[in-house]
């Protein structure tokens, strides 16, 4: 069969307006550099969503679980092979994003008769110094961008973007403390979701900014009641312990969660 | 590489294929014979002891070649995971890289299944390690034998294990040492039982400067264990919270050189 540059057209677009219109539901992701690492946090239902990848690197998703699923389980596969075989300290974002998870997702994408991978994907790298920290963000067409400080993926580009400008007020007194971190994300989480989640209602910017954050904290407020749970793990830059990796536990959250129900 | 060929069960082994430790060697040379030896002495003196409230490991620093030392700062008691230590004596090229091999497989175990491997699963792997090294020990190329520490969070506590040369794995209930020193030093465990109460009944300070009184006794007797007069013996130990080395004052206390 051959395709005529207008079915190529016709069929990326149409690609593209199938997996955009699935990744509308995910719940977005938030991940900052603070005083002492890197947060990655969530909210969830039921799945898991944050997950190591090697010593220095994280990695969440939105998107099919089992496109998520494959991805990570590659990534970790090839980050432990190198990291194996040569030294950790040659496993970087830049190596398994761009030479491996990229170019992956890319042939499968252009491949019109194979299944596109539905995902948008975050990597998180915490680096030696907190400027080297990297975050970057893969798109279901194998595009990727490299990202400091901050990022996040949402079911929209509005969406995420709309995220990223709440992230940035956390930064404004120099880096973050995992506290304000955490409290920041889940507010960012709250602005991103509202803006795709079917029972929130139109999100509207026209109102003033006050009695829109009342909306939000009262939106992540009822998902919180409805059981959604807060899911956040943070890469140390500076710890005794084996892993860098840890899972902020339930009481450790406890706090931040709290701090919403106030009014 | 793409990263669209995964699937093995968290089998680090089968991730890695030939470069696999420890990589088989064949007992039989090129011309038939049987090229096998004595198992080379394990020089190193390595202890672990449980006390009140998790266990302790200290090693002397001494790496030998024969007669000749080779290095006085080697590091002889490493993390495998957040609660397991373990301390090694033999052939210290060796026992760097089946470390190195192990921390990889139990992490990538647990990254890739989402859950930890079980204390009974590391074991086993580390079993296979040293008995698949068998030939090489014979061959006088790199035997090498550890004792592993653990501190199960979910109630079992402190553990100790020690194996022989063939990967047989053996629980201790109070202690264990391994290496040239731990031979001369074996005594000495009992006598400290008999005359001051078993080590798990000790605090920490009383358990470190027990096992530091007998890692200077077993320098003082053995030629491959280093003594404490140029740098400090490594001590480590495991409690519920995680791994955590004594600090330089801790030990200088320990040796009654503070």
């Amino acid at each position: 069969m051959r395709y005529s540059p207008y079915e190529w057209n016709e069929s990326i677009n149409q690609r593209n307006d199938y997996i955009e219109d699935k990744l509308k539901e995910g719940s977005p992701v938030v991940a900052l550099s603070y005083d002492n690492g890197i947060l990655l946090l969530t909210l969830r239902r039921a799945q898991r969503k944050i997950y190591e990848i090697y010593d220095r690197l994280v990695f969440s998703a939105i998107g099919n679980q089992s496109d998520i699923e494959s991805i990570r389980t590659g990534a970790i596969d090839i980050a432990h092979r190198e990291g194996f075989t040569r030294s950790p300290d040659d496993v970087s974002i830049q190596r398994i994003v761009g030479f491996a998870v990229s170019p992956s997702i890319k042939k499968i994408y252009a491949d019109p008769f194979a299944a596109p991978v539905v995902l948008r994907a975050l990597f998180a790298e915490l680096g030696k110094k907190p400027v080297d920290d990297q975050i970057f963000i893969v798109s279901y067409d194998g595009e990727f961008t490299s990202n400091r400080k901050m990022a996040a993926i949402g079911g929209t580009p509005y969406a995420e973007s709309q995220m990223l400008d709440h992230v940035k007020s956390a930064f404004s007194g120099g880096m973050p403390t995992l506290d304000d971190a955490i409290k920041s994300s889940i507010f960012a989480w709250g602005i991103g979701r509202i803006q795709t989640d079917p029972d929130a209602g139109d999100a509207d910017d026209t109102e003033p900014a006050s009695d829109r954050n009342a909306d939000i904290r009262a939106f992540i407020n009822e998902r919180v009641d409805e059981g959604w749970v807060v899911e956040a793990a943070v890469l140390e830059r500076e710890t005794t312990r084996e892993s860098r990796y840890r899972q902020l536990s339930e009481q450790q959250l406890a706090d931040a969660i709290a701090s919403f129900k106030q009014i | 590489m793409s990263v669209f060929e995964a699937g093995s069960l968290g089998m680090f082994r089968d991730l890695v294929g030939e470069n696999a430790v420890p990589r088989p060697r064949p007992l039989i040379d090129e011309s038939g014979r049987y090229s096998g030896g004595d198992v080379d002495t394990h020089a190193t003196t390595v202890i672990a002891v449980k006390y009140k409230d998790g266990v302790i490991n200290i090693a002397d620093r001494r790496a030998t070649a024969g007669n000749t030392v080779m290095y006085d700062q080697a590091e002889k008691v490493m993390a495998l995971d957040d609660h397991t230590l373990i301390s090694i004596s033999g052939s210290f090229a060796k026992s760097v890289e089946v470390v190195r091999y192990l921390r990889h497989a139990f992490k990538y175990y647990e990254r890739s299944q989402l859950q930890s491997m079980s204390l009974d699963g590391k074991l086993q792997e580390l079993s296979r390690v040293i008995a698949n090294n068998v030939p090489a020990a014979l061959q006088g190329i790199g035997a090498f034998i550890p004792i592993v520490s653990t501190f199960e969070v979910d109630g079992g506590g402190p553990r100790i294990f020690f194996y022989d040369v063939l990967g047989g794995q053996f629980e201790s209930a109070d202690f264990g040492s391994a290496g040239s020193g731990s031979g001369p030093i074996r005594g000495v465990f009992e006598y400290i039982i008999r005359t001051k109460g078993p080590f798990r009944e000790m605090d920490r300070e009383a358990a470190l400067k027990e096992s530091l009184t007998m890692l200077e006794i077993a320098a003082e007797l053995d030629t491959a264990t280093g003594g404490s007069a140029k740098y400090l013996p490594a001590a480590k130990y495991i409690v519920e919270d995680g791994i955590h080395d004594f600090t330089e004052q801790e030990v200088k206390v320990g040796l009654g050189k503070a």
